[in-house]
């Protein structure tokens, strides 16, 4: 007997005859099946109690409500709050992707002190008592030597709780540089102080008006208001309501309107004020309410009867002038007629003679104060602040000239004039030592990006409370990150377009991810670090109980519902001392007030206009486009890290360009490389450009994609108010 | 094999004739009876049982890995206590979820302090109540993600007792060991109890024909046009 | 437990998507991608494969300045029911893994994701390009994996994904009837994530079937279609328009063709 191969061979036989009856590999097939079925690395959600918590959205003005899905302690979806007066419901797509803001890989997650030079990215994490203490000893500093108001503070708004805290501490301090992120509120705030004679905002009874005339407003593509504007877009095709709108552009909105009229850009004031002449001329006008309640007609009408007949109209805007006739004539017949401006979503301030001119329309046809109509509300006063003691250095400071120019000299009226603090501070005009940033990226969204670069590198020490590494936190000396949204509580109010101001209340849906604090505890705590006389007006133990202090008995209903309606509000008595609404402010110089507002550039080198434009889908205030919405721009928007333009056929032809091509855009404040993309609702002559986009900041899903429209177009002073009366900029396109 | 005339041959040749004899009378029934392919067959049923061992008794072992609960949870007793059957503590929420292993909030309602004098009671107050710590509960019943139970649907609506797919777990003194499929991740209560395959009672397995085969019995919907029986998406999500 | 089954009703989920209230703003794009755990990339802006359950797309009319026109048209998964409704839709009929399925209860074409090994065919077939793939695995930056819903598997790499009309929340609301006791579900206990969030209300959800659900009168409109109608693709998603030249859009016409 051997053992030879033939019992090896039985062995292995045996082996497989018993490895077949066994389980091996049949468990091991069907456990392997199971595991290509789902990857161990891929993310497995736990399951948990599914909790809602009401909040308030604060990504941008409009002020939505919003229901957050918790699961467990996570946020999982944020939806539109049903029953908010705002939006019922209904939200748009930045706030639903809020909590990719929250949870993503921008946020300041620590105090950060600069190390290195300024944007080279080099920081070391401090720690809040660190923070707070230089801060407060560079201001100490500045006080002592008399130099207190050379401390400004740029904040995104200034109506909330947050936002008057640190006007109040300028304030207290002694330096009168608040200043609000520019807007074409400023230019609102500004006529109806004018008009109206005291400070008020403009509310808007659109969902009952019948008849909007938009002057390039961007209705549905967040105008005002962005879901309640589009809220109200939809309930006019239940009511009836009919839609123009002005603009150089086949906007959505122009696209959804009912008629759509081209216009050559930057002349919608004189179709405003042909359009009044015209009203006037067929006696169109509701004579009572033009009799009774306004001063100055006779003087308005002398203008626009003489230098903006129709036919002079039409040689400006390039509207025929039957269009322009029809168009007054069915305006002034609607029975509630409202005419708005503020182009796109009102990011420009455009001049002061614009708006006049719209509002002299909705004067003509006396919707103001009423139903369907427009209302002046004065500001808000729905909260209870203790009077703050001011000591001599502060009311000193106080009186000093702003750094904006808003308020003293040509620019008495003015509240607000930041567009000119970046000319003004790298002029050396003003004075800048410390600036605070609050709920904005002005860096970024500035015009004239160069010239705000230039001013940042004379103001030495710049503080940013900003919660994202956005392009203004990132060239800071100092950031101490505020909580996101979704961690705070905070008033969120809001009247911008809206009939009756809300305020909402900002609750915390988690508690905070990191190691960052509200805005308004790090300011008190400077305060407080300040000690008197600086910290005596600043008596709160936090933020929270400051809030519900001043809050007074609104609090309960805001932590229960969420929002409260102020619906004592609105103010039908004109304060003007003719006690009238006055047809132009009051301004003597009618001509210089209607001036026309030309784009900056030589016409010979740059025949062309770049127009800026504003998308739903891109976030273009201090918040940066989240991963989300970045994902819906559409690929003849940006493509790759290219930006494209849309260029009319035919101007394209001229040019050498087809679709796709690549070209140089030229203006007299820069230059980019873009990619020509071929659109037949834009006017010949034009090159359109989305704002939000070209960030340097950020993260990967944002940064480097696409150009920043402010770096190509610059600022132009209207003389009549000192505002931004940029609408765009003179243009090239050369070939790449 | 050796042949007859080799063997007197071996006989005759020995000295002693009682000790052939007895040799050759003393042979192993085995060899008489295989002959010249004897030490193949045995080689092969070596091999085959060698492999069955392995298969059935050391790839489990292998294949599974045995975890300890956190926690030694006595089941008995606390029926026993708190008396409600498993929904006392399993409960239903209102919106009609399931909230499964209770959290730690539930069982710090009584336990804020040691009720006994077990110490795994004592681990459990320490180390987790009073560090407001969630215990990391090892759950035998855990389906794939792909999986939507709806706990309602089988225990409100139809009636089903807790025992039919999780077994007498509430009779239990204390948690058997967490067996985890090295490969799959998932419980061996999911599948792998019986290696075989064959379910002794209606918990032995729980995956997808398991659930198949009862929704086929009670309910006999066809929604599905692929497969004529239940649609995809009533259990899956 | 069987009689009680067969007296339910059959329920064919649709929607109904008002062309003329639809602003383009994205916000359904977004809601879906946010309800479904829908993953992104850093560069989003090769649509060939960009998943995006919910597509918006961009129409124009084709017309130079000033006549030009554009209208936005969203475009979920059509759920198609085939001829009669009986479940051929061109994706089911193609599966060669039964990783899609369509339910004759409630008309909703399912994809299970554990089923499916990418073997695309069902994206051929497609005619909507309602579907997707997972080219790589899905990447969350630094924690956002918190955001994650766990009513909505996560889908690795290889497989197709696509709109499942919510489905989850279908079965997260006869949970909660079941409950109560209830076998029925009120129209607003179960709607889209997308029609949830239009701030313009141009979508309708429900169920096609039930006179009492707001998509089954809206769907008689004489101005509503839907897509690649002669296709015969049968799908549940109608569109409104009072314009000609949209509702032309909707299939592929030649120029002088009559609808």
């Amino acid at each position: 007997m051997k053992i030879d191969r033939r019992c090896f061979l039985s062995l292995g036989i045996g082996g497989a005859a018993g490895l077949a009856l066994s389980p091996i590999p049949w468990k091991l097939a069907d456990d392997s099946a199971i595991w290509t079925q789902m990857w161990p690395w891929t993310p497995v959600p736990a399951d948990g109690e599914t909790t809602y918590v009401k909040s308030a959205c604060t990504l941008c003005p409009g002020g939505c409500g919003i229901s957050v899905r918790k699961v467990d302690n996570r946020a999982v979806k944020i939806e539109g709050m049903e029953g908010h007066p705002v939006n019922d419901g209904g939200i748009c797509l930045l706030g639903l992707s809020g909590l990719q803001l929250l949870y993503g890989p921008t946020r300041v997650k620590t105090p950060l002190k600069r190390a290195g030079e300024r944007g080279e990215g080099k920081w070391v994490k401090i720690t809040w008592e660190e923070a707070i203490s230089e801060v407060a000893k560079k201001l100490g500093d500045l006080r002592e030597n008399g130099e207190s108001s050379s401390v400004a503070c740029i904040s995104g708004t200034d109506k909330g709780s947050v936002p008057t805290l640190f006007k109040r501490f300028l304030s207290v301090y002694g330096s009168p540089n608040f200043m609000r992120m520019p807007s074409v509120l400023d230019s609102y705030e500004l006529a109806l102080s004018l008009s109206f004679g005291f400070a008020a905002q403009q509310g808007f009874d659109l969902e009952k008006a019948d008849f909007i005339l938009s002057f390039g407003s961007g209705i549905i593509e967040g105008w005002g208001s962005p879901v309640r504007m589009i809220r109200a877009k939809s309930s006019w095709r239940e009511s009836g309501g009919k839609t123009v709108q002005v603009e150089p552009r086949l906007s959505n909105t122009a696209a959804k309107s009912d008629k759509w009229i081209p216009i050559n850009p930057g002349t919608e004031y004189a179709l405003a004020l042909g359009l009044a002449g015209v009203i006037i001329t067929k006696s169109l006008y509701r004579n009572d309410f033009v009799k009774g309640s306004t001063s100055g007609f006779d003087k308005f009408a002398g203008l626009v009867l003489s230098a903006y007949t129709p036919d002079a109209v039409e040689k400006i805007t390039g509207i025929k002038k039957e269009t322009i006739e029809a168009l007054a004539v069915n305006f002034a017949r609607a029975a509630k007629p409202v005419a708005i401006c503020g182009r796109g979503q009102g990011r420009a301030q455009g001049s002061l003679g614009e708006l006049m001119a719209v509002q002299a329309l909705n004067a003509l046809v006396g919707n103001i104060n009423k139903e369907g109509g427009i209302f002046a509300f004065p500001n808000p006063g729905y909260m209870a602040w203790p009077d703050y003691i001011a000591d001599n250095i502060a009311a000193a400071g106080i009186k000093k000239e702003r750094a904006d120019g808003a308020g003293s000299g040509n620019f008495g009226y003015a509240k607000n004039l930041t567009n000119r603090f970046a000319e003004t501070v790298k002029s050396g005009k003003a004075a800048v030592n410390v600036l605070f940033v609050l709920e904005s990226n002005p860096l970024y969204s500035l015009s004239d990006t160069n010239t705000v670069k230039e001013a940042f590198k004379k103001i030495p020490f710049i503080v940013s409370f900003s919660s994202f590494m956005d392009e203004t936190a990132t060239n800071s000396d100092l950031i101490l990150p505020n909580h996101v949204y979704l961690e705070r509580y905070e008033d969120v109010y809001v009247a911008t377009g809206l009939s009756k101001p809300v305020v909402s209340l900002s609750k915390p849906v988690v508690s905070p991810q990191f190691n960052t604090k509200h805005a308004g505890d790090a300011l008190l705590l400077i305060a407080k670090k300040m000690g008197s006389p600086v910290a005596d007006s600043f008596p709160w133990k936090s933020y929270g109980a400051c809030l519900e202090e001043i809050l007074g008995g609104k609090w309960g209903k805001l932590v229960k519902e969420g929002f409260w309606t102020d619906s004592a509000s609105s103010a039908p008595v004109f304060k003007t001392s003719s006690g009238k609404f006055e047809f132009a402010g009051g301004f003597i110089d009618l001509a210089a007030l209607f001036a026309p507002v030309n784009a900056e550039g030589d016409p010979k080198a740059y025949p062309l206009l770049l127009i800026p434009y504003d998308s739903m889908r891109i976030a273009s205030g201090y918040i940066g486009d989240p991963p989300f919405a970045v994902k819906t721009v559409e690929d003849t928007v940006l493509k790759g890290k290219d930006a494209l333009v849309e260029v009319n056929p035919a101007t394209a032809r001229a040019g050498g360009f087809s679709e796709g091509s690549y070209a140089i855009l030229k203006t007299p404040k820069g230059s980019a490389k873009v990619k020509v993309h071929l659109f037949d609702g834009i006017m010949p002559g034009l090159v359109a450009m989305p704002r939000g986009l070209g960030h340097t900041a950020y993260d990967n899903y944002l940064a480097g994609k696409g150009i920043n429209v402010n770096e190509l177009i610059g600022t132009v002073e209207d003389p009549a108010s000192g505002l931004d009366a940029a609408w765009g900029i003179r243009a090239n396109l050369i070939k790449a | 094999m050796s042949t007859p005339d080799d063997k007197t041959k071996e006989v005759s040749a020995d000295a002693g004739g009682e000790e052939a004899v007895a040799s050759f009378e003393g042979v192993d029934e085995k060899e008489q009876g295989e002959g010249p392919g004897g030490f193949v067959i045995l080689f092969f049923i070596i091999g085959f049982v060698a492999s069955l061992i392995i298969g059935w008794v050391i790839f489990p072992k292998l294949l599974y890995s045995q975890k300890r609960q956190p926690v030694d949870f006595n089941h008995a007793i606390h029926v026993e206590t708190v008396g409600n059957g498993c929904e006392s503590c399993h409960i239903f929420r209102e919106d009609g979820s399931y909230a499964g292993v209770p959290k730690l909030a539930q069982c710090a309602d009584c336990h804020q302090e040691v009720q006994g004098e077990n110490p795994e009671e004592k681990i459990f107050v320490e180390e987790y109540v009073a560090k407001g710590k969630e215990v990391p509960w090892l759950v035998y019943s855990k389906q794939p993600d792909c999986v939507f139970f709806s706990h309602t649907v089988h225990v409100k609506l139809a009636g089903m007792d807790c025992v039919t797919c999780h077994g007498p777990i509430g009779e239990s003194t204390s948690l058997k060991p967490y067996e985890e499929n090295r490969l799959t991740g998932y419980s061996r209560d999911i599948w792998g109890k019986s290696m075989s395959g064959i379910k002794k009672n209606s918990w032995d397995r729980m995956k997808m024909d398991d659930c198949a085969e009862c929704h086929e019995k009670e309910t006999g919907r066809k929604s599905s046009v692929q497969t004529d029986k239940d649609a995809c998406f009533v259990c899956h999500k | 437990m069987k009689e009680e089954q067969s007296k339910e009703k059959v329920k064919k989920f649709g929607m109904v998507i008002d062309l003329d209230k639809c602003t383009g703003c994205g916000a359904c794009m977004v809601a879906c991608m946010a309800e479904n755990n829908v993953p992104f990339k850093e560069d989003e802006s090769k649509k060939l494969d960009s998943i995006t359950w919910l597509r918006i797309y961009k129409l124009t009319n084709g017309k130079p300045f000033p006549d030009a026109d554009i209208c936005y048209l969203p475009r979920p998964c059509q759920h198609c029911g085939g001829k009669g409704d009986h479940g051929h839709s061109p994706c089911v009929s193609v599966c060669p893994a039964t990783a899609t399925d369509y339910n004759k209860e409630t008309g909703i074409v399912s994809q299970i994701y554990t089923r499916c090994f990418g073997c695309r065919y069902c994206m051929a077939a497609c005619p909507y390009h309602a579907r997707y793939f997972n080219w790589w695995d899905p990447v969350w930056p630094d924690g956002m994996e918190k955001y994650l819903s766990p009513n909505v598997s996560v889908r690795m790499r290889g497989v197709v994904e696509k709109c499942s009309f919510c489905f989850h929340r279908y079965q997260l609301a006869m949970d909660k009837a079941y409950y109560e006791g209830r076998r029925e579900i009120e129209e607003n206990e179960y709607q889209t994530a997308c029609t949830q969030a239009c701030p313009a209300g141009a979508i309708a959800f429900g169920d096609l079937n039930n006179p009492k659900h707001a998509v089954h009168e809206l769907k008689k409109s004489s101005n509503a279609f839907r897509l690649l109608e002669r296709l015969q693709t049968n799908p549940k998603v109608y569109y409104i328009s009072g314009r000609e030249w949209v509702r032309r859009a909707g299939d592929n016409y030649l120029k002088d063709e009559k609808k």
